[in-house]
């Protein structure tokens, strides 16, 4: 509390100073005249008093002087004398406060962006009431392989009714697609998030207009129901309040909007321009298929004060009832739950996590630079630090200038790296691909403005601790001397020379993590698809249910639409497939074959739906019999055809051909029992970096399905194929809208999206601090060579070769850098294994990479000492020997 | 009598000024008087050193300060002994004690 208020006295004092002082002058001339009158009354004349009062007092200047030194608090007076001085030595060597500055900024600047990036997807919290208490509660199945799993919707409401510890629990997906929005201007693909009606209200998120879902919604109403994003509200409707109520129709159904969500809420995602209730049968509830059909991503919400582990238990006693009361579904289903932002974070942590560490080692290399220059700053005033401390000046008082100079630079530089962030941070959110950091755009707040100012303050510290503490060990003897030559101390080379071997060791971490990445990339990239993506154009059209109700009506479209493609000048075949390679796998199921012994099943087949002709158009080979044809008709025998990887793992030495395969577990009467035909080369499904996953084709001739990505190949450009396409479906039917239209070679490009803007990213910042290094080996190699210059020109003049000088200066500089590279190659070993799950084909302590790197920064060192050690070769014998 | 040299008295100076203010608050004035008086006239500080002083024992927090006017109407700075001001009265003159008695000490013993 004193310390308070002496603190408060000593703010005031300095913050008022004029205050202060005016009330002090206000103080003794009351005492002065008290004493006066004092004096008068002692019987002296009112001239003596006064004058015995002033000499009684003692000297008006000597107290107001000492009063001042007391409240003025010496080190906040001599850091803002400090400060004054390093702004008036920035202003007069303007360059090397720039080249620091902007150093610094470049470091400040990396960081700020990527810890923006990390605030707004990791730190901060989900922008809903309490989101400590939501949980993503998940489904696993040790047998099928499943780990933090889409939910069977009757699962999710018996979790719903029987967890005593949830307040509430919903499910929604918005995985299934997209929809046609009409009569709303032209037609347009939405993508929409179907939800149960509890949706809004678990989330505790409001409408900006109109309302949300009510509970009953989550099944069949008369009247079908949306809410709309605030995107597609201001982008399609014109930002018109007088749209609750309208109808509009989503694959020509209609539905009314009934409510408009607050600009902002992008829940599950950004993406998602419209929600609708499931809207489900009540009957569907005693249904199999209602356990069955897992595609639910299930948020709870926990009672208010209930733990965790609580809520834990009681989901574990329900699952485990489940599994006993519904053995045909729920055997070895098991659930569990995680805390909502930890799953949605999910794997973006490591790659942001990772591009911190990145951009730290960067500001770390930025700052050894700054502190080589705030070093040969300190050796040009040799001199006058020498004669200060001759003069009495304290070291501690030496040190505390170096450092506050150190400060006022990286505050200087970190404010320029605000700035650079602030446009970094623009260029993230530009470059990322859709939906990987889950949020698109990160402001700065507080959070971010005090990391940045922790860091700006670190650095300031990190690079003036070498100035500082050298301007303190000095003796002023030697200093006198040897500034006398102007030239600089030994002990000052070293700590120039150590911060150079750091720089280099830290660019080679960052450069060696960068190396792997890129290789990394490499190899994906040579992975082979499964099918020849060039020349292939691919879209995806939807049919709207309303108009399509039938299998026969989607399949004669489809007939038609493929007939007509092939019509287009430079068209060499169109097909059909439901979902793309690619970009995701669809369902899977369990699968049994006619033959095996009772029991014995077969799970997680991947499902897909081709048209005949689809693996000729893309190319994928057909190893054993034959490709669908028209005529495998939905009254005929049900065929399919299973892929290499089936074939090998579930008919190892027999011929799959003929065989019959069911797609239950324990086949009835009811199962459908399908001929295989044929076994097609494997494709990837989801990601290059995954094995092609065992999977069956279903014909649409039999399998009819409303939404198909068609596949077009040419021999020209597949890009120009696209308006002529467009021109197609708009002929056949105008209320169809195309998306995604792009070539299967983007399409291969977007499925390593994520690879590659990390390594962009992580090659950029590595680029960036090996070019600090070199910069920063030249630096130190060029005052050498000055520094020597006089002994090179003795050398010459005793006969050496230019050659051997040159070698000279050249041998130096990699004695620096081979050390730096000794270190860090020590380094980038214990660290790279960070990146492990981020590796594709190559081990975190690839050889290649760790001779490769090494290689390279040693020639970019040889290259930038060639400057200084020619510099040094030419130096003239006899001026040399003169400026003595 | 000769004043003690003005040293010692500097550093005595601080305990002084708390010692007088525990029996009310008063003035810069004021309290050089007090002290003046109370040492019968053989503590003749330099009135100029009190003002130092007291911006010193602010600063610690042991006194505090407000303007108020005089009985003849006039405005001065009081001073006032805080909560802590009292409790270092009480350690600071133990301390002082304890300094007088090993010079005393010492000055016997040589």
């Amino acid at each position: 509390m004193s310390a308070i208020k002496g603190l408060a006295a000593r703010m005031r004092a300095l913050l008022f100073r004029r205050a202060t002082e005016q009330a002090l002058d206000d103080e003794i001339r009351f005492h002065l005249e008290q004493e006066a009158t004092k004096n008068e009354a002692l019987g002296m004349s009112p001239d003596a008093a006064r004058r015995q009062a002033l000499v009684q007092f003692g000297g008006l200047a000597q107290a107001r002087e000492a009063h001042h030194d007391v409240y003025a608090a010496r080190p906040v007076e001599d850091a803002v004398a400090d400060a004054r001085y390093t702004l008036r030595t920035m202003r007069r060597t303007p360059a090397l406060a720039i080249a620091a500055v902007l150093t610094l900024a470049l470091g400040v600047g990396a960081n700020t962006a990527i810890f923006s990036a990390v605030n707004a997807v990791v730190v901060r919290p989900l922008p809903y009431p309490n989101p400590q208490q939501l949980y993503m509660v998940w489904e696993e199945n040790p047998e099928k392989g499943w780990y933090k799993e889409v939910a069977a919707p009757a699962n999710m409401l018996d979790w719903r009714e029987q967890v005593d510890a949830f307040a509430d629990v919903m499910g929604y997906t918005d995985m299934f697609g997209t929809s046609t929005l009409t009569k709303a201007g032209e037609p347009v693909v939405v993508k929409p998030a179907l939800t149960t009606g509890n949706f809004f209200s678990v989330l505790g998120a409001r409408p900006a207009l109109g309302r949300t879902f009510t509970d009953a919604e989550t099944w069949r109403t008369d009247q079908a129901v949306t809410v709309l994003s605030h995107r597609l509200w201001r982008d399609r409707f014109g930002s018109d309040r007088n749209v609750i109520g309208r109808t509009i129709e989503l694959d020509g159904n209609p539905v009314q909007i009934v409510g408009v969500m607050p600009d902002g809420f992008a829940y599950p995602s950004e993406r998602i321009d419209l929600w609708r209730p499931w809207g489900w049968l009540p009957v569907s509830r005693e249904q199999t298929s209602f356990r069955r059909a897992h595609f639910l991503s299930v948020v709870a919400r926990l009672k208010p004060g209930v733990p965790e582990t609580v809520a834990n238990a009681q989901l574990q006693a329900v699952a485990a009832r489940l599994e006993r009361d519904y053995p045909a579904t729920n055997v070895r289903m098991g659930a569990g739950m995680t805390p909502l932002h930890e799953f949605l974070v999910g794997d973006t942590r490591l790659p942001l996590l990772i591009l911190l560490g990145a951009v730290g080692l960067l500001l770390l290399i930025a700052c050894a630079n700054v502190g080589n220059l705030m070093l040969v700053k300190a050796a040009g005033r040799e001199r006058e630090a020498a004669l200060r401390l001759a003069l009495g000046a304290g070291r501690s008082r030496l040190v505390r200038q170096a450092l506050t100079e150190s400060l006022v630079m990286s505050l200087a530089g970190g404010a320029a790296g605000v700035a650079l962030g602030w446009w970094g941070t623009r260029v993230l959110q530009a470059l990322q691909p859709p939906g990987m950091l889950r949020v698109s755009t990160f402001e700065f707040d507080w959070m971010v403005l005090a990391y940045v100012l922790v860091i700006t303050t670190v650095s300031g510290l990190l690079f003036g601790i070498a100035p500082a503490l050298w301007s303190s060990r000095r003796s002023p003897q030697d200093a006198l001397k040897e500034g006398g030559r102007g030239g600089e101390s030994r002990r000052m080379r070293r700590w120039g020379e150590r911060l150079v071997v750091a720089e280099v060791a830290l660019a080679l971490v960052l450069s060696i993590g960068a190396g792997l990445l890129v290789r990394s990339l490499l190899q994906l990239q040579h992975v082979d698809p499964g099918f020849d993506p060039n020349g292939v154009l691919a879209a995806r059209i939807s049919l709207p249910d309303g108009r399509y109700d039938t299998d026969e009506k989607t399949t004669a479209f489809f007939a038609r639409l493929t007939e007509r493609m092939r019509g287009i000048p430079g068209v060499e075949g169109v097909a059909g497939v439901s979902p793309l390679s690619l970009t995701g796998t669809g369902y899977t199921s369990d699968f049994t074959v006619a033959g095996w012994p009772a029991g014995t099943y077969g799970s997680e087949v991947t499902h897909r739906r081709v048209t005949p002709g689809y693996f000729q158009v893309m190319r994928t080979p057909l190893i054993r019999g034959r490709d669908f044809t028209a005529s495998d008709r939905p009254d005929g025998p049900q065929v399919v055809i299973i892929n290499e990887a089936f074939a090998r793992k579930h008919f190892q030495g027999q011929d799959p051909i003929g065989q019959r395969i069911a797609f239950d577990r324990v086949p009835d009467s009811t199962s459908t029992w399908n001929t295989i035909i044929g076994v097609v080369g494997s494709e990837h499904q989801s990601k290059l970096s995954l094995a092609p996953e065992i999977e069956v084709f279903e014909p649409t001739t039999q399998s009819a399905t409303g939404g198909l990505s068609l596949v077009i190949r040419t021999p020209g450009n597949p890009a120009s194929l696209g308006p002529a396409v467009r021109r197609v479906v708009a002929d056949l039917d105008p209320a169809l809208a195309l998306e995604s239209v792009r070539t299967m070679n983007d399409v291969r490009a977007a499925s390593l999206a994520r690879e590659r803007f990390l390594t962009t990213l992580l090659l950029v910042f590595a680029g960036v601090g090996l070019a600090l290094a070199i910069v920063g080996v030249y630096g130190v190699m060029a005052q050498m060579a000055r520094r020597r210059v006089r002994e090179m020109g003795i050398r010459l003049a005793l006969g050496a070769q230019a050659n051997d000088v040159r070698w000279l200066v050249v041998r130096n500089g990699l004695r620096l850098v081979v050390s730096g590279l000794a270190i860090g190659i020590v380094a980038a070993f214990l660290t790279t294994r960070t990146m492990q799950a981020l590796l594709f084909g190559v081990a975190p302590t690839d050889p290649l990479t760790f001779v490769a790197v090494p290689v390279v920064l040693i020639v970019t060192a040889v290259v930038a000492t060639w400057v200084p050690a020619t510099f040094a070769s030419r130096a003239d014998p006899a001026s040399a020997l003169r400026s003595e | 009598m000769q004043p003690p040299s003005s040293d010692v008295l500097r550093g005595t100076l601080d305990l002084l000024i708390l010692k007088t203010l525990t029996l009310e608050p008063m003035h810069g004035w004021g309290i050089g008087q007090r002290i003046q008086q109370l040492s019968r006239g053989v503590l003749d500080a330099n009135q100029g050193s009190l003002y130092p002083a007291f911006q010193r024992l602010e600063q610690k927090g042991w006194i505090d300060s407000e303007w108020r006017t005089t009985e003849n109407n006039r405005r001065a700075k009081y001073y006032r002994l805080t909560t802590a001001g009292r409790r270092a009265v009480g350690t600071e003159a133990a301390s002082w004690r304890r300094y007088v008695e090993a010079v005393e000490f010492i000055l016997q013993t040589t």
